[in-house]
């Protein structure tokens, strides 16, 4: 038996402040609440990437709309085989373009093939540190990235570059305390 | 004469070697063995602690059958949201059948699939009138295997939005940070 002792110690006829921890029903206790959280346990642990589609609400009527110099947005192309092509347009004006070649780094996990753009992820992050607009961590706002594909490019490609894109953080003032977010917003091209 | 100590003397007359070693405890070592009841319970407190801190409240998010869903380093929590399912040509909406992708895979063109858009804009519909004071989120969980072709995708969410989803998002498997920044 354990013993547990609870303090005290007067003297006198009072009952002995020491008491016996019963070791059986304890067992039992972490044996049953083991079993309980191994069998309830989440071994599997899915997350999300985020994407917006920027649907825009009605205009309203009473508010006169004011004339807002568009932002800049970072188009990424991945249409060609061979290369990627980064564009900066501002409405419908192109500032920049870059061509990145394309090299897919086949990873191995579990027993699934993952597909990554390490060198797309480095030249977004260096683009946008030159070219972003919403670098100051009390700006909320997050820099657009629109992805242009094929209609037959495959899923996990398109989440290898939508993971390359999210690669790129920034510091933000979330009120309390400041956190490392993802630099870009993404959406998809329609066409 | 002395009085000698008698000994063991049981089952001498069984002429079988083991037997008598058995008997007179000599032999293989015991086959019980003591276990340190602090160790022990040590070990167990180690363990609820550590599957206490693993415990998520919010259960498994459910995976349709066949499915192969991607995996990326740059994703977030889960979040409670209608979860749109694409498995081949079929379309769930939290295990419901709500449409298939043949039209498009066939046409190869972006549109938006009716009976999906019903489905989304009646959860829609139904949250409103669930919440009378809030606003919709319109947050929706794509869950879509890894070889769906884009045309689906862009299809999936547009029509997503469409229903008043404007915030989708993908449901990946989450790898672990490369350390790349």
């Amino acid at each position: 038996m354990g013993g547990v002792d609870v303090g005290g110690g007067g003297g006198g006829k009072r009952k002995s402040l020491d008491s016996d921890i019963n070791m059986i029903p304890m067992i039992d206790l972490l044996m049953v609440t083991i079993s309980f959280l191994l069998i309830t346990a989440v071994w599997s642990h899915m997350s999300r990437i985020n994407a917006d589609a920027q649907v825009p609400g009605p205009p309203r009527p009473d508010v006169e709309q004011e004339k807002v110099e568009p932002e800049k947005q970072l188009h990424v192309m991945m249409q060609t085989e061979d290369k990627f092509v980064l564009v900066w347009k501002q409405g419908s004006t192109t500032v920049d373009q870059i061509d990145v070649p394309r090299k897919d780094v086949t990873i191995h996990a579990g027993n699934q093939d993952v597909i990554r753009f390490p060198d797309l992820a480095v030249k977004i992050e260096s683009e946008w540190k030159a070219k972003g607009q919403h670098s100051n961590p009390t700006d909320r706002k997050l820099d657009q990235a629109i992805l242009h594909t094929d209609n037959k490019t495959e899923f996990r490609y398109l989440i290898g570059v939508i993971d390359a894109i999210y690669q790129t953080h920034r510091d933000m003032n979330l009120g309390s305390k400041i956190e490392k977010m993802p630099a870009f917003n993404i959406t998809f091209a329609v066409n | 004469m002395p009085i000698a100590n008698p000994g063991r003397r049981l089952m001498r007359h069984v002429g079988l070697e083991f037997v008598a070693k058995k008997v007179a405890g000599g032999g293989h070592r015991s086959t019980n063995a003591a276990l340190s009841l602090t160790s022990m319970i040590d070990f167990l407190v180690v363990t609820v602690v550590f599957l206490l801190m693993t415990f998520s409240a919010s259960g498994e998010v459910p995976q349709a059958k066949g499915l192969v869903i991607p995996k990326a380093e740059n994703a977030l929590d889960m979040i409670d949201a209608p979860i749109v399912s694409v498995v081949q040509r079929q379309i769930l909406v939290d295990g419901a059948p709500a449409g298939n992708t043949n039209s498009v895979i066939e046409t190869d063109r972006m549109q938006r699939i009716d009976e999906l858009f019903n489905m989304l804009k009646a959860k829609r519909e139904l949250w409103k009138q669930t919440h009378p004071n809030k606003d919709f989120p319109g947050v929706a969980m794509l869950q879509i295997d890894q070889n769906i072709p884009a045309v689906v995708v862009k299809s999936v969410f547009q029509t997503a939005a469409f229903a008043g989803f404007p915030n989708v998002s993908f449901m990946v498997d989450k790898l672990p940070q490369s350390g790349a920044h």
